[in-house]
């Protein structure tokens, strides 16, 4: 008994010391009509959450470097929170304490969702309209429209377009010469009979081609179709269907293949056991690298009409004081400006967010990669993936249940099972 | 009747104050954010919507039923195969200390390392295992890319890793056991596997109900070993996906803490009902 009151006490005591825990909360949110200062005069910091690696990284600290010069005032401190998936997870959890959340960060939109659903983000639109710590206009910007259409969250313009790719079409020139292959697909059909020709004349040793991304094989193809990423998407339908079985029956028949496991097809086409490859355009790094003077390799628009443009934006938090937030207004503009992104591009593999770039002779005549010659037709017709309550998770969804319906494919089973058991994660994926 | 000692709260309210607010202050949190939706910054109230959406999903449900294949299969296996090299070790092996140390070897080292080097042994193209199943003219299955061996190779990794600790307490349990015993035994001229079954067996019940419940409770909370393995996702097609990977997916990529939460609970009742069966059936052999 006594143990028991005991007990009871002890814990009241602790919840009570709870309560006060949590009232400490909340503190100093500036209010969203705050004026924007025209200049920085005050020492400031801005703090900056990215998930870049490797050159990716070392490119962005050399453009921080060189804008802290030129901004003595401000001062930028990187934080690196590994891969993707670690740094959406990161936001996340720190959506709960926004005092701990940085200035700005890169992100997808759909990560953000919630973050603008409960008025914790900055609407840049004033910033970018004024005149000192921004361009005056969007048009100013010289930002390619879609670019800064993808990084909107329910029309409002949330996020500045950094780090984007798109998805190309990486293929083997030698292979293609030795097959008799005179020019890379541009649709799908094409695509279709080159891998089944590579395949058969190859005795089945070389895969014609595989698709890096499955989420985005699948939304690209319906959107092909005439059909736009929603929750009104039928699994099941014909258009569904015939879409997933173009990928399956090559499958079957040995002439595409998956990344599986391994994520990525680069590996597979620097081994020269597949001919082509759809996958992101800043992956051709890594593509240059693994291939190296065994072959060589070539970039070409994503066969079909439209590309997939991926990659993340830079988004600001509410909670910044206003020198902070036009500080880090300042250092997203020199992100985006015409001298950084040229940098960034050819270092990288990125593609310029600027359409002066895109054009530009000294982007066009770089000649380490591939893709800047080939971008400007790569890029024609751009689509991301609408964000909308819970369009990120069956987006990502899409990934596994293809690759469950593509394995049952391998295995020459009937894949109508799978389709069906796909469609019911599909839609509860739509629905939590 | 003994009463406790007063000073005896002072002593313990470190531990106590620890574990309130580490321990039970979260599992009460996950209990009431079981019945919360919306996303973390944004909780409201909605009943048990988010136990009928778990119910209904079927990555729930193929979570749930992996997690319990892989500790049903593992443990014992595991288990087994620990006593048998611990015996071994044990009673046959000169250099005991060296074997020891090389057996335990796996359990200090990272269980990412351990997984990105099985990563590479698994592979179906180029792996060491495939190749030496090749060489025995055995069928060479494709270990980490296809979904139906997500779960074997898993359960296989998993009683790997779970030797090194296992047998290390198996050993201690082994030398603790009077020699005497051995020594009237042979004087009565039992047999080896007599000695095992009549001696060691028994004297080694404490030991492996302590070692059950405890690699039942990790073999529930597989998580990293499945992250290893498969590249940072669980399996080709989720097919390998367990509850703990269920639960961090919900939480921290799909922004549903109260689905996530949910799961927790559901897990936590499995878990305790689990362990609670298996204790009262530890405790039935003991009597025996």
């Amino acid at each position: 008994m006594k143990f028991g009151k005991k007990l009871a006490i002890t814990a009241i005591a602790g919840l009570a010391l709870m309560g006060t825990a949590a009232c400490s909360k909340g503190g100093n949110s500036s209010s969203s009509s705050e004026k924007i200062p025209s200049k920085v005069t005050k020492k400031t910091n801005v703090v900056f959450w990215h998930g870049m690696t490797g050159v990716q990284q070392s490119t962005l600290q050399t453009l921080t470097k060189e804008f802290e010069k030129k901004n003595p005032k401000i001062s930028v401190k990187l934080e690196n929170q590994g891969a993707y998936n670690d740094l959406q997870a990161k936001i996340n959890s720190t959506l709960q304490s926004p005092n701990n959340l940085p200035t700005i960060t890169q992100a997808y939109p759909g990560w953000l969702w919630n973050a603008a659903q409960n008025k914790m983000l900055v609407d840049l639109k004033p910033y970018i309209n004024n005149k000192d710590v921004g361009w005056g206009s969007a048009k100013n910007s010289d930002i390619r429209t879609e670019l800064l259409d993808g990084a909107k969250i329910k029309g409002t313009q949330y996020g500045i377009p950094f780090n984007k790719s798109i998805e190309t079409l990486t293929y083997n020139a030698d292979m293609f010469k030795k097959y008799g292959i005179k020019k890379a697909p541009t649709t799908m059909q094409e695509l279709k009979q080159d891998s089944e020709t590579i395949y058969k004349k190859s005795n089945h040793k070389v895969v014609g081609a595989g698709f890096d991304s499955l989420s985005n094989y699948y939304v690209l193809g319906m959107k092909n179709q005439g059909t736009d990423f929603s929750n009104k998407i039928n699994f099941t339908g014909p258009q569904s269907k015939k879409l997933i079985n173009y990928y399956a029956d090559g499958v079957k028949k040995g002439y595409f293949r998956v990344a599986g496991s391994e994520h990525y097809l680069s590996g597979p086409f620097a081994n020269q056991k597949v001919a082509m490859f759809i996958g992101t355009s800043a992956g051709e790094g890594f593509v240059k690298q693994g291939v190296g003077k065994k072959f060589t390799y070539d970039e070409a628009p994503r066969p079909g009409k439209y590309t997939m443009q991926q990659g993340t934006d830079i988004y600001m938090f509410k909670h910044a004081s206003a020198n902070q937030k036009a500080a880090a207004f300042k250092y997203i503009k020199f992100l985006v400006s015409k001298s950084s992104q040229l940098k960034w591009a050819n270092a990288t593999g990125y593609i310029p967010v600027n359409e002066g770039v895109v054009k530009s002779s000294a982007y066009k005549s770089n000649k380490n990669l591939k893709l800047p010659a080939k971008l400007e037709s790569a890029m024609k017709y751009l689509y991301s993936v609408p964000v909308a309550k819970n369009s990120n998770a069956a987006y990502q969804q899409l990934n596994p249940v293809m690759q469950t319906i593509l394995s049952a494919a391998q295995k020459k089973q009937n894949v109508n099972n799978a389709i069906k058991a796909g469609k019911s994660k599909f839609d509860a994926a739509w629905k939590q | 009747m003994k009463t406790n000692q007063k000073k005896a709260w002072l002593f313990l309210a470190p531990t106590i104050i620890f574990v309130t607010f580490f321990s039970i202050y979260p599992i009460l949190r996950a209990f009431v954010m079981s019945f919360q939706s919306g996303s973390l910054i944004n909780l409201s109230w909605s009943g048990l919507s988010n136990y009928q959406y778990l119910f209904k999903d079927p990555e729930f449900w193929l979570a749930i039923k992996n997690t319990a294949l892989y500790a049903l299969i593992s443990v014992p296996i595991g288990l087994a195969i620990s006593i048998l090299l611990a015996w071994i070790i044990f009673s046959k092996v000169k250099h005991k200390s060296f074997f020891e140390t090389t057996f335990f070897m796996p359990y200090v080292t990272s269980t990412i390392a351990i997984g990105i080097v099985f990563r590479y042994i698994f592979n179906g193209d180029y792996g060491l295992l495939n190749f030496v199943l090749r060489c025995l003219h055995l069928p060479a299955p494709i270990w980490i890319d296809d979904p139906s061996m997500s779960l074997t190779t898993i359960i296989i990794f998993g009683i790997w890793t779970s030797l090194a600790f296992n047998i290390v307490i198996l050993m201690g349990a082994l030398r603790n056991i009077d020699p005497n015993f051995y020594t009237v035994a042979d004087m009565y001229g039992a047999s080896g596997a007599e000695k095992f079954w009549r001696i060691t067996m028994p004297e080694l019940i404490p030991t492996l109900a302590f070692l059950l419940t405890m690699n039942i409770i990790g073999a529930f909370k597989v998580y990293t070993s499945v992250y290893a393995l498969f590249n940072g996702q669980a399996g080709v097609g989720n097919s390998g996906t367990t509850a703990v990977f269920y639960i961090y997916n919900k939480f921290q990529i799909v922004g549903t803490p109260g689905v996530a939460m949910a799961a927790t609970v559901v897990l936590f009742l499995i878990i305790l009902f689990i362990t609670f069966l298996q204790r009262k059936m530890m405790k039935k052999i003991g009597e025996n």
